[in-house]
């Protein structure tokens, strides 16, 4: 044996040491003859320390594990100094990897006589990494097919939508248009009644482009890409009131929009955003006898939190959660004139935006719209309801 | 009313129908030229059989045509020197951002939603007349042909 100890160490106590590592230990001759194992050598390759001195690698395993063995050990001895490796040898369950390292011992005249060896297993980290590796490749694949599957439905939804808005209103335009002449050019042979049908099927053609119209802006609300900008609703909410204006000259209605009221926002979007909410306001004020509509935003609240406010209709608290459904109408469409998916266009944007959107109202009481157009970290307002 | 002729590209019967009575309904006096589909407006614009070529005071253009579509045949009237001076005005169901886009780009003049209902639609066709064919000076002949 020609491990030494010096002063109170002992050989027994270095082997006890040696036997008490999980890690693999071996010192060889340098004609490959072994020396010494450890117990985690024997155990691992179930044969006794006195059975193996004098075998080579060779005469324990495979031709080519063994040749690979062998080739490392000159290696280190050439060297002359430790080695890193990686090794694989066959174990219980297939083939195991170790990281190995091989350093050669030197006599006196610093040349090597044997070599030893230091393996540790890593098989388990290996296949840790190896299952990582095959993941992360997996999620990555994942992601391309799920990017390329949401490209293509993106692609259909435009089509679609594309298409829903030049051959779907075409035909509403025949209907309209036939309607309209049969009333100027054979007025005399269609009476009263007649008279009245043929102006139904006209209204009811205007009212489905408009829903067709409503639709294309879900759609777009739902598709176009969101371009974030410094918007100010104020102004915005000023153009929207200016152009209820235009439609409906008669109309006596106060309107109050609060200064300063700016937000960070896609300004196309967040125009439908005011468009039908003060649009709704404007239709179910219609018939008080002061109607008044006031834009502001509630004080003190991050990110800020925008209300549309009117004293019109309202609607019963027990219909709010259906109120951003499309085709969802609180009142009959004999009251007032409506799509159905205006609040649904809302609800999209605040949504697309990050931000929330929500009403108050009592019938008869006036209602009022909240919206923010940002996603809230911290505390909710009080006016939510839960 | 100006004598200049207008060149009609739509391929909805119903909608040349629709047409061609706003003019009427709008004492347009114009000839009225109508192509069905984009291959018979370039033929008309750009014949190739040495026929003698229509100059109209102005186009309407559909955007969806059969065989060449109405940005097609926008984009080859600009191209060719004879017509890149004509007005030429997109008339089409769509409202979609796309097609407008689309067609000022590729050199539109003006570009119309056709209303759905007749009596609007009657309107945008009086105010587009009244622009292109009495306010608006065209491109005088002699420099058109480039």
């Amino acid at each position: 044996m020609t491990v030494s100890a010096h002063g109170a160490v002992q050989p027994e106590q270095l082997m006890a040491l040696l036997d008490h590592t999980s890690a693999v230990i071996y010192m060889r001759g340098l004609d490959g003859r072994y020396l010494l194992v450890n117990h985690e050598y024997e155990r691992l390759f179930d044969v006794r320390r006195e059975d193996i001195v004098g075998l080579t690698d060779h005469d324990l395993f495979p031709a080519e594990v063994a040749d690979s063995f062998r080739a490392n050990d000159l290696m280190a001895i050439a060297e002359g100094r430790p080695v890193r490796m990686e090794e694989t040898a066959p174990g219980d369950t297939g083939l195991r990897t170790y990281i190995t390292v091989k350093f050669p011992l030197m006599d006196a005249e610093q040349r090597p006589y044997a070599i030893c060896g230091i393996s540790t297993d890593i098989t388990e980290r290996k296949n840790a990494e190896e299952e990582v590796r095959r993941l992360n490749e997996e999620l990555e694949e994942r992601v391309v097919q799920r990017t390329a599957e949401l490209e293509a439905t993106t692609r259909e939804l435009d089509a679609f939508a594309y298409s829903v808005s030049h051959d779907l209103r075409a035909p509403l335009r025949s209907l309209a248009g036939f309607s309209e002449i049969l009333l100027e050019d054979y007025a005399e042979v269609i009476d009263e009644v007649g008279r009245g049908y043929l102006a139904r099927i006209e209204a009811n053609a205007a009212r489905m482009a408009r829903m067709i119209d409503d639709l294309l802006d879900l759609s777009r609300a739902t598709r176009a890409e969101l371009r974030r900008e410094r918007v100010d609703l104020s102004a915005l909410a000023r153009e929207v009131v200016e152009e209820l204006r235009e439609a409906e000259p008669g109309r006596q209605a106060t309107v109050e929009i609060a200064d300063g009221l700016t937000a960070n926002g896609d300004s196309h979007l967040v125009r439908l955003v005011l468009l039908n909410l003060i649009g709704n306001a404007w239709k179910f004020t219609a018939r008080e006898a002061a109607a008044v509509i006031r834009i502001d935003a509630l004080p003190r609240q991050h990110p800020p939190v925008f209300a549309v406010r009117d004293n019109g209709a309202g609607f019963d608290m027990r219909y709010a959660a259906k109120l951003f459904d499309p085709f969802q109408r609180s009142h009959s469409s004999s009251d007032f004139e409506g799509t159905g998916i205006g609040l649904a266009i809302v609800h999209r944007i605040v949504q697309r935006h990050g931000g929330r959107v929500w009403a108050q109202s009592e019938p008869g009481q006036g209602a009022t719209f909240f919206f923010t157009l940002a996603v809230d970290r911290g505390r909710r307002t009080a006016r939510e309801p839960a | 009313m100006n004598d200049g002729t207008i060149l009609l590209v739509e391929d909805s019967p119903d909608d040349v129908l629709f047409t061609l009575r706003a003019f009427e309904r709008n004492q347009f006096s114009n000839e009225v030229v109508v192509a069905v589909d984009g291959e018979q407006a370039l033929e008309y614009l750009l014949p190739a059989d040495g026929r003698e070529p229509l100059r109209p005071a102005l186009i309407l253009l559909d955007v969806n045509l059969p065989k060449i579509d109405g940005l097609e045949v926008l984009r080859r009237i600009r191209a060719n020197s004879r017509t890149a001076g004509l007005p030429v005005v997109v008339l089409t169901t769509s409202r979609e951002e796309r097609d407008i886009v689309d067609s000022y780009r590729l050199g539109a003049n003006s570009f119309v939603r056709k209303p759905v209902v007749f009596g609007e639609f009657v309107d945008a066709t009086q105010a587009l007349g009244m622009y292109w064919l009495l306010v608006n000076e065209p491109v005088p002949p002699w420099r058109g042909e480039g």
